[in-house]
């Protein structure tokens, strides 16, 4: 009984994530889009984006300031990947040496 | 002429092939910051009672770490169905203005081709799609180059998680070592891509006040919703006086 309990939540849980993923598809994709809300659009992406790190920029521990710091002057200047391995070993290595 | 279009033919499948590979490998990054949460996801769920099979069930399924994350944190035996739908429903409601954002880009696809790619949509491959059209300049995103990048996405996700449900509790605190900051790291560069310069990009410092702040206040993921519309709110009203 539970199994299928299980199983139906995980089905439900997917089918409304899916949902999510085509809804603002379906609704707009026979449209045609005015140029304001085209330029509205053209700025979600970063408004998303942002929202999404937010928490990297509350943190209460100095060693993950730190680390945001190092990251952001890295992400100005490097392309992915190298931002990315900094990122993590600035990150682990700070919290190491000043504790989380 | 039937050599020309042989030809032609062969460009094309050759160039789409391309793509493919070119969206593999810009993944890569990304799924380095994949694995390790991938990892706790799986042994977190055994913890919770799932069976091995399950986890990759999941995760294969929806392909949407937050909010499999929050489910696995508020799941019981038996699980409360209504509340983990909702909780999902909630966590992925992003998704629905990351969809509007990409009908300009998915013009040259039919419904038929663009509903089945959607499922593969998450935050990492719908930004990176659109920030290398961006780049190119390009009024469409490349399907091929997205379809790559989910791939190898989605291959980490579900293979990552379902070894982590395997390996469960004899791991260590993965959390602890830096991974953490490999999504801040991955989106930082994608926005320096994206920058149009302060004044075009104001709403984008509103919604990580307001993120910030609903972090710091609210519980749960509430920060990605209250940020991503206050963000929207102000493009709408600044793009009206402008």
């Amino acid at each position: 009984m539970t199994e299928r309990l299980t199983l139906l939540t995980i089905v439900l849980m997917a089918a409304s994530t899916y949902l999510t993923r085509v809804l603002g598809y379906l609704a707009l994709r026979k449209r045609t889009l005015s140029p304001r809300l085209l330029a509205v659009m053209d700025c979600v992406p970063g408004c998303v984006l942002v929202s999404v790190i937010a928490p990297a920029f509350v943190s209460e521990q100095p060693a993950n300031w730190l680390a945001l710091a190092i990251t952001l002057l890295a992400a100005s200047r490097l392309p992915l990947l190298p931002t990315v391995i900094i990122g993590i070993v600035a990150t682990g290595m700070l919290r190491h040496l000043l504790g989380t | 002429m039937n050599s020309l279009s042989t030809t032609s033919a062969t460009d094309v499948a050759s160039g789409t092939k391309f793509e493919a590979i070119r969206g593999m490998r810009a993944s890569l990054p990304v799924m380095l910051g994949f694995i390790p949460f991938a990892l706790v996801l799986g042994a977190q769920a055994t913890q919770k009672g799932f069976t091995v099979l399950e986890v990759p069930l999941m995760t294969g399924l929806n392909f949407g770490g937050g909010s499999e994350f929050a489910a696995i944190r508020l799941w019981t035996s038996p699980p409360q169905v209504l509340l983990i739908v909702a909780m999902s429903l909630l966590v992925n409601c992003r998704h629905i203005l990351m969809g509007a954002a990409l009908v300009p880009y998915l013009q040259h696809l039919t419904a038929r081709q663009a509903l089945p790619a959607l499922f593969f949509m998450c935050d990492e491959s719908w930004a990176m799609a659109l920030a290398d059209a961006r780049q190119r300049a390009a009024t469409r995103i490349s399907l091929a180059y997205y379809l790559g990048i989910s791939a190898g996405l989605y291959l980490t996700w579900v293979t990552f998680t379902a070894l982590g449900a395997t390996l469960g509790p004899s791991m260590g605190n993965v959390e602890h070592y830096g991974f953490d900051m490999a999504f801040t790291a991955v989106f930082l560069v994608l926005l320096r891509g994206m920058w149009r310069g302060a004044r075009a990009c104001r709403p984008w410092l509103l919604s990580l006040g307001v993120a910030a702040l609903s972090c710091l206040f609210l519980p749960g993921a509430w920060y990605v919703a209250t940020g991503s519309a206050a963000g929207l709110l102000a493009a709408i009203v600044w793009g009206k006086a402008s």
